[in-house]
């Protein structure tokens, strides 16, 4: 397995803090969308931070084991220089914009690594039209609106073309369609370059079908990973996290725990009904 | 991610971490620049704006290196380079008759701060944290005492005049401070925390 992010061994707790994280080990592989899962207070924004080196490089705190992005440790690697590989936003996104209008915003990180000028400029306007905000360099951030903003935010991203993009919780403050939006674009994105997707949802029914792999953590400890097809009934029996999975994941494994069928991995309500139907439920039921 | 799933972790089995390694933040250097630069410049202005009354006039400069110095804990070089920008600001300003004797003080007065701020971490009266008080209040007195020690030697002063008149009015600059500090700490450490959710270092 290509795998880009790895995870070895590791704990973290904050200074003054309990661990936060306890004996992680994953494997995050090349151009997976890994949708992480968990109670709050669970581990899921920590978990993020250490894939980027803020944790605890940047925070401090006490660590043991290794991380490892693209096949290097993130042992002494300043954030920064992380960021070119791995790109975060976090679930405050308005925190991450510093500039005064959207092209100096996308621009900044990629000029603060020395990009020339002229590269900096034609990577802004890729991937402010990669997001949906072509020719909106010049607009001031505050002309933007929220779901904008948040596109922009993911510009500045996608700008330094980094391979795995680490998203907290994107669509936590957007109504249904701006958040099917987001995630229609990132799905967009993850085809077109193969990015890697790394995301912490509590929504998880906006990712469906996106999702390729699902990572349950529960008390700062992995309680289940790997495919969705193959971590849904194990999250399902859990009772802590099965709320936590979308109501069709949910019907899914409900009639197969009742009826001792198989079901696909509905990705959609249609999908569901389409096998349903085919498998002979509802069969003279009337609406 | 593998193919390998592990089993639901059970509620009452117990992880025991390994030995873990320290790491100290490492914020890249920035942002107890800025705060410092932001607090000086306040500082700055204030020290040139605040009236004296009865002769007493809170040092405004020594308030916010203190702020500084409890919020970022520097080692004890740093916090000397911090005392001698803070004697370099206060010398333009200065109505002495000695200015550059801000330099030698102000340099004993971060020195002081640092040393204390690393002896109190733990110093607190219920909620409060007092070091910023203790502290506040040190580096004002021996920064107050050296300043004014420094003008006896230039101006051919009695030691007494030092030690009665001089002194007393050190320690009274020295308790304002001392509450100025204690009173500016707590917001301005929201303020600078906002950003990492509050953590409490």
């Amino acid at each position: 397995m290509n795998s880009v992010v790895s995870v070895t061994d590791f704990y973290f707790k904050y200074l003054r803090s309990d661990l936060v994280l306890k004996n992680i080990n994953l494997e995050i592989e090349k151009g997976s969308f890994t949708v992480i899962i968990g109670p709050s207070g669970a581990g899921k924004t920590t978990l993020c931070k250490a894939i980027t080196g803020i944790v605890p490089y940047y925070t401090g705190g006490d660590y043991a084991g290794d991380i490892k992005v693209l096949g290097e440790t993130t042992k002494g690697k300043k954030v920064s220089d992380l960021a070119m590989k791995v790109g975060l936003m976090l679930e405050d996104y308005e925190s991450q914009l510093v500039s005064l209008t959207a092209g100096e915003e996308v621009a900044f990180s990629l000029l603060n690594h020395g990009f020339p000028p002229e590269e900096a400029e034609e990577r802004t306007r890729k991937a402010l039209e990669d997001v949906g905000l072509p020719g909106r360099e010049s607009y001031q951030l505050d002309e933007l609106s929220g779901g904008q903003r948040q596109r922009l935010a993911l510009a500045s991203l996608l700008a330094v073309h980094p391979e795995i993009i680490v998203l907290d919780e994107p669509v936590s403050a957007m109504d249904p369609d701006g958040g099917e939006s987001l995630y229609k674009l990132l799905g967009k994105i993850r085809e077109e370059y193969g990015t890697t997707f790394i995301v912490v949802e509590h929504r998880v029914e906006f990712v469906l079908p996106y999702a390729t792999n699902l990572l349950a953590i529960k008390n700062g400890e992995v309680a289940a990973q790997g495919r969705c097809e193959d971590v849904i009934p194990r999250v399902y029996e859990d009772t802590d996290l099965r709320p936590l999975l979308p109501d069709l994941w949910q019907i899914k494994c409900n009639l197969e725990k009742k009826t001792a069928q198989k079901f696909a991995l509905w990705k959609s309500e249609k999908e569901a009904v389409a096998e349903l139907q085919a498998k002979g439920f509802g069969r003279g039921v009337r609406a | 991610m593998t193919g390998k799933i592990p089993d639901a972790v059970p509620e009452e089995k117990k992880i025991t971490a390994p030995p873990l390694i320290h790491v100290e933040a490492n914020q890249e250097g920035y942002r107890w620049v800025a705060i410092t630069a932001m607090l000086f410049a306040i500082g700055i202005i204030l020290h040139t704006v605040s009236p004296n009354v009865g002769g007493v006039t809170p040092n405004w400069t020594i308030a916010m290196y203190s702020i500084v110095i409890n919020l970022t804990r520097p080692p004890l070089k740093r916090a000397i380079g911090i005392g001698f920008i803070a004697g370099l600001t206060l010398i333009p300003s200065s109505k002495s008759a000695f200015p550059l004797g801000n330099i030698a003080s102000e340099l004993c007065g971060a020195t002081t701060c640092c040393l204390l701020v690393k002896a109190f971490v733990a110093c607190r009266m219920g909620d409060w944290r007092l070091t910023p008080f203790i502290t506040g209040f040190a580096a004002t007195f021996v920064s107050g005492g050296v300043f004014t020690f420094i003008l006896k030697l230039v101006l051919g002063l009695p030691l007494r005049v030092w030690i009665f008149a001089m002194l007393p009015v050190v320690a009274v600059v020295g308790v304002l401070n001392g509450l100025i500090t204690f009173g500016l700490f707590r917001p301005v450490k929201k303020l600078f925390y906002a950003q990492e959710g509050g953590e409490e270092k």
